[in-house]
């Protein structure tokens, strides 16, 4: 059996792993909202007022059938399915507009924020940590790790009203509602960084001291390679991989907002339109928003998968 | 060095002892009703009566930290023992069995991973309604998946050894093999996971209560507090800084003694 046949068996089988995931979250999303006892054509004639029990049956019952609410479940997900699989992902019960619509608009300062963080995460976390493995348990690494257990002990919601206080009302730099554009962003950046830093940091220093443990670095060093020699063309390049598989968790977790960070500093991103899509049970928009998750998370797991084993070639490009 | 890392591990056990003595005794310890409001005194700052001032409600600040502790405590352990125990067994059983069940139970694995967590557990919890209860169902549903992915893998290579396919040729049942063989050895990591989750779990506790997808408003909760203070913040940050620092001194203590308890085991 040719190589390439064994390559492109792999990558069908791992599109077809994808399919079955996409399916499995998207029905399960359905469930929940289905199993849910508000009524989303209640939520949407109730508007913004909330003056539920205003609302007449027949009147729910009418909304329920614009919605497609009264067909029975399975249907009501094949009809979705149907449609996402052409596209489509639906129009939003609350602003009435399409899904994809609403997604891409609120895509941009999430991904902004996204890139930007991990930018300075990376640049920041993966030399500082090379540099705490390498002086392990000396001035530096005791310093930086009272800093990350700090960071760790912090829940992001706190820190970011600490943030909003200190920068926004006591020094005045920042207005307290945002500003449109990259001014408003840089709050919100920095917690993220502080976050996510502190533990990038610990990971690299974890995985470069793995290598520095193993008995390649022990030969080397009797052999009479040079320490800088060792560590830069043998230790880094071994930690490569798994370092990039560290920094792939955050691709996924802050592409999908971070739902409660984005509301304090007020970024209109996917994040908080997830969050009050939830709360006004807006089925066609969470679906979307789960959807939107998932398929970032398996990109970004193929990618990752792929680059590795292009890093270093002794991984093999398999199905975890 | 060694001595020396005993001595750590015994003060910060002593740390989460007091938290935990905190939390059972609450009311006894309490100075005030944390719920008692009383217009005429509110947000007063520290004195004899309201060591840590009071609330925008007139509502004892102090009172109030010592019964969310009760909360978060309770909850963030219930949520972790609950987790641990079930993403453990769904494991092992993965791991043990293989086949059919293990190629099921890892797409449930990959799909929970794939989902937005903290999205997951507004929507259940949202749906839910309010309280204790509801939020610790919610949170189980999103948390037990790491538990489940290392208990699996871990259970993987223990079924390797010869010992276990010695076991197996004894005659051992396999339930047997699984509760005296396989989860004794790879237990110690687990429970080092589990430790160092608490703090994570007390920090999302918080995360839903801020949101308002809590215990409700009747129990006092940190998070919930950070949530009401936060509308006072240009005038009286003392209602976000009290709560604020005993999520963190908290999270704090749960970390330490789950790093302790790591180096411990690890030696």
């Amino acid at each position: 059996m040719g190589r390439t046949e064994t390559a492109l068996r792999k990558i069908f089988s791992h599109i077809a792993q994808i399919a079955v995931v996409l399916v499995g979250i998207t029905f399960i999303t359905f469930s929940i909202m289905y199993i849910s006892p508000k009524n989303p054509a209640e939520i949407w004639l109730a508007g913004i007022d909330g003056n539920v029990g205003m609302i007449s049956e027949e009147a729910i019952r009418e909304q329920e059938k614009i919605m497609g609410l009264d067909k029975p479940f399975i249907v009501q997900y094949g009809n979705w399915i149907n449609s996402a699989i052409h596209g489509d992902l639906g129009t939003s019960y609350t602003t009435r507009r399409a899904v994809t619509t609403e997604l891409i608009e609120r895509m941009a300062p999430t991904a902004k924020m996204t890139f930007i963080s991990l930018a300075i995460t990376a640049a920041v976390s993966i030399p500082l940590g090379i540099l705490c493995a390498v002086y392990k348990d000396r001035l530096l690494d005791n310093v930086l790790r009272i800093f990350s257990f700090f960071g760790i002990s912090m829940p992001s919601f706190v820190l970011s009203i600490l943030f909003l206080w200190f920068f926004c009302i006591k020094l005045k730099w920042f207005t307290v509602i945002a500003a449109d554009g990259m001014r408003g962003l840089v709050l919100p950046i920095a917690v993220l960084v502080i976050q996510c830093a502190s533990k990038m940091v610990r990971q690299v220093r974890a995985i470069v001291l793995e290598q520095l443990e193993q008995p390649y670095v022990e030969g080397a060093i009797a052999r009479g390679v040079g320490y800088k020699r060792i560590l830069f063309s043998h230790v880094l390049k071994n930690s490569a991989a798994p370092i990039l598989t560290c920094i792939s968790i955050y691709v996924g977790v802050f592409l999908g907002g971070s739902a409660i960070i984005e509301g304090i500093f007020s970024v209109n991103g996917i994040g908080s339109l997830a969050v009050s899509a939830v709360s006004r049970m807006d089925y066609n928009l969470i679906q979307g928003f789960v959807l939107w998750c998932a398929l970032v998370y398996l990109i970004v797991n193929l990618a990752v998968d792929i680059l590795s084993a292009i890093i270093d070639p002794r991984i093999k490009y398999e199905r975890r | 060095m060694k001595k020396n890392n005993n001595l750590g591990f015994k003060i910060i056990t002593a740390f989460v002892l007091a938290l935990l003595i905190i939390a059972v005794l609450a009311p006894i310890i309490a100075p005030n009703d944390p719920n008692e409001t009383n217009i005429m005194m509110a947000q007063v700052g520290p004195c004899a009566e309201y060591p840590l001032g009071t609330d925008h409600l007139g509502r004892c600040m102090l009172s109030r930290i010592i019964y969310g502790a009760r909360t978060s405590i309770f909850a963030g352990l219930a949520i972790t023992l609950i987790v641990f125990s079930l993403g453990t067994l769904i494991g092992v059983v993965s791991g043990y069995f293989g086949g059919a069940v293990d190629v099921v139970l890892t797409k449930l694995i990959t799909i929970m991973q794939a989902f937005p967590k903290i999205i997951l557990a507004i929507a259940v919890a949202g749906m839910m309604g309010l309280g204790i209860r509801n939020l610790i169902i919610a949170l189980c549903l999103v948390e037990w998946v790491e538990y489940a992915r290392l208990a699996r893998s871990f259970t993987f290579t223990a079924k390797q050894h010869n010992y276990i396919r010695a076991a197996r040729v004894c005659g051992e049942s396999h339930i047997r093999i699984i509760v005296r063989r396989i989860i004794p050895n790879i237990i110690q990591p687990l429970i080092v996971n589990a430790s160092l989750g608490i703090a994570s779990i007390i920090m999302e506790i918080a995360a839903l209560s801020y949101l308002g997808v809590g215990v409700g408003e009747s129990i006092p909760e940190w998070g919930a507090m950070i949530n009401a203070g936060k509308g006072y913040i240009q005038t009286d940050v003392r209602l976000v800084f009290i709560p604020a620092a005993a999520i963190f001194i908290t999270a704090a203590i749960f970390n330490l003694f789950g790093e302790k308890l790591r180096d411990k085991i690890s030696g």
